[in-house]
């Protein structure tokens, strides 16, 4: 199924996009914290960045002091000072 | 989160330092194997900290070998760690428990008695008797059978109305209440009995001593009633020789008619309390004798109620007594009512009956009779009752001899 075709599925069932899109779910707290659910891992990981790679691309979460609170299989907390979240294709 | 966290200290996790080039590539790893991992900080360079749990460090071992990075353990946390360590440390663990089981036996053990009772002299005697039934300090404070030891005080003491035995900790606290009994003369102490009120004697039986008065005859306070004072030459059959006179302990029954009156004033216009509706909730803080009100908010009424809705005890008396009151204040309104006579003279019989109430229990009423006046002035009803019965007005008084005697 092409990506158009489920768009409008989930459009006429109010069906949650991120479900049936298969897309990352991210949620900020504030500055304070992020939490991305359904990623695809690390990319690389350090005290000013954090690169988490998902179906749509890498998502860079920028800042200082950033440290991962938790890591599952599907979901990843981030947090520290967040300056910028950034989608790269 | 809580929860987690209490989880993770029981269960026990290792902070553990990974060096590494690709130390991302460790986490992905453990994350697609569900292998738990938390508080990830970049050091520096190539080094990363993280938090993982003691069942799952195995399995990062053997993934961070997968992908060439270095596992180290700076720290080990929790309770499993605990016991591990003192599963080494043999001797200490059996000191920790021997002492606990110390504590423990040492207060299976009365260590000291207490007798509450307000009289001095019953608190010796009674602390002495218990001391010779074996209940003393030392002794073991399980099988101590309290109701045996209450029931031997009752039956030793007649002047005690109430004991009661209580184990708190190691103190063994006895509370004792004395009878209040009114000062009755003993036996052989010789005594008339005169009347107590003013009344009409019904009948008069003398059980010992001589009657002074007759059925119909008017008495009042204190006139004597039964002598113990007997003359031996009017009574032949006197136990003594060799005096007079002879003084008996005069013992006997007096029943005699009695009134009884009492009044009350009830005004025609009668003001009432009626709750309005509003009320606040208030807190009260008691320490010892000291109050101290956390009003939440202002309280101005001008008329209202206090009611006591919980009584929090944050430590018992003995541990410095604080308690929370929590109180509610009901606003009242005074409404004004207009009784009437009628409605006023009823109230008034009611008032008195109950006040009355009392008199009647113990003895037959004979007759009852009500008065009402209307108090023009004043806007108000006076009801007065008279009660007549028929009581025993006996009281036993001790004869004063001396210059009787002789």
């Amino acid at each position: 199924m092409s990506e158009g075709i489920k768009k409008k599925i989930s459009d006429a069932l109010d069906l949650p996009q991120d479900i049936v899109l298969n897309v990352p779910r991210v949620i900020v707290t504030g500055k304070i914290a992020t939490f991305i659910e359904n990623h695809k891992g690390i990319i690389e990981y350090n005290s000013e960045l954090v690169k988490i790679n998902t179906s749509i691309g890498v998502i860079c979460v920028r800042g200082e002091d950033l440290h991962i609170k938790t890591i599952i299989s599907d979901e990843i907390t981030v947090e520290g000072k967040i300056s910028a979240i950034e989608f790269e294709e | 989160m809580l929860f987690i966290k209490l989880w993770n200290y029981l269960s026990g996790y290792v902070i553990i330092k990974i060096v590494g080039e690709y130390g991302e590539r460790l986490l992905n790893q453990a994350a697609l194997e569900n292998l738990y991992l938390w508080d990830i900080k970049r050091q520096n360079g190539n080094v990363l900290s993280c938090k993982v749990s003691v069942k799952n460090f195995a399995k990062l071992a053997s993934l961070a070998r997968k992908t060439r990075c270095r596992v180290y353990i700076i720290e080990r946390v929790g309770l499993f760690f605990v016991i591990l360590k003192l599963r080494k440390r043999k001797w200490f663990l059996f000191g920790a428990l021997l002492f606990i089981a110390a504590v423990y036996f040492m207060s299976s053990f009365i260590w000291s008695i207490e007798i509450v009772c307000p009289d001095d002299e019953l608190t010796i005697s009674v602390d002495e008797a218990l001391r010779s039934w074996g209940i003393k300090e030392g002794i073991f404070k399980y099988g101590l059978d309290k109701e045996y030891y209450i029931d031997k005080l009752l039956n030793e003491y007649g002047g005690l109305a109430w004991a009661q035995m209580e184990i708190r900790g190691s103190r063994l606290i006895i509370e004792l209440v004395k009878k209040e009994l009114p000062p009755e003369l003993e036996e052989n102490i010789p005594c008339d009995i005169i009347a107590s009120k003013d009344g009409i004697i019904e009948e008069i039986i003398a059980l010992r001593g001589e009657a002074l008065v007759e059925p119909g005859q008017t008495v009042s306070e204190g006139d004597v009633l039964i002598t113990g004072k007997i003359m031996l030459g009017h009574e032949p059959d006197g136990e003594e020789e060799g005096s007079d006179t002879l003084f008996v302990h005069a013992e006997g029954i007096v029943r005699a008619r009695v009134w009884y009156q009492k009044a009350v004033k009830v005004p025609l216009v009668k003001t009432k309390k009626v709750p309005t509706g509003n009320s606040k909730k208030s807190l009260i803080l008691h320490f010892q004798n000291h109050i101290l009100n956390l009003h939440l908010g202002d309280i101005s009424y001008t008329l209202y109620d206090k009611r006591v809705l919980k009584e929090v005890n944050i430590l018992p008396k003995l541990g410095g007594g604080l308690k929370l009151n929590i109180v509610e204040y009901i606003e009242m309104e005074a409404q004004k009512e207009y009784l009437g006579v009628e409605n006023a003279s009823i109230e008034a019989e009611a008032q008195l009956l109950s006040d009355l109430e009392h008199l009647s229990k113990e003895n037959k009423i004979i007759q009852r009779k009500m008065e009402y006046v209307l108090d023009s002035d004043e806007q108000a009803v006076i009801g007065s009752m008279i009660i007549e019965l028929v009581e025993d007005i006996g009281k036993k008084q001790k004869i004063e001899y001396g210059e009787e005697k002789l």
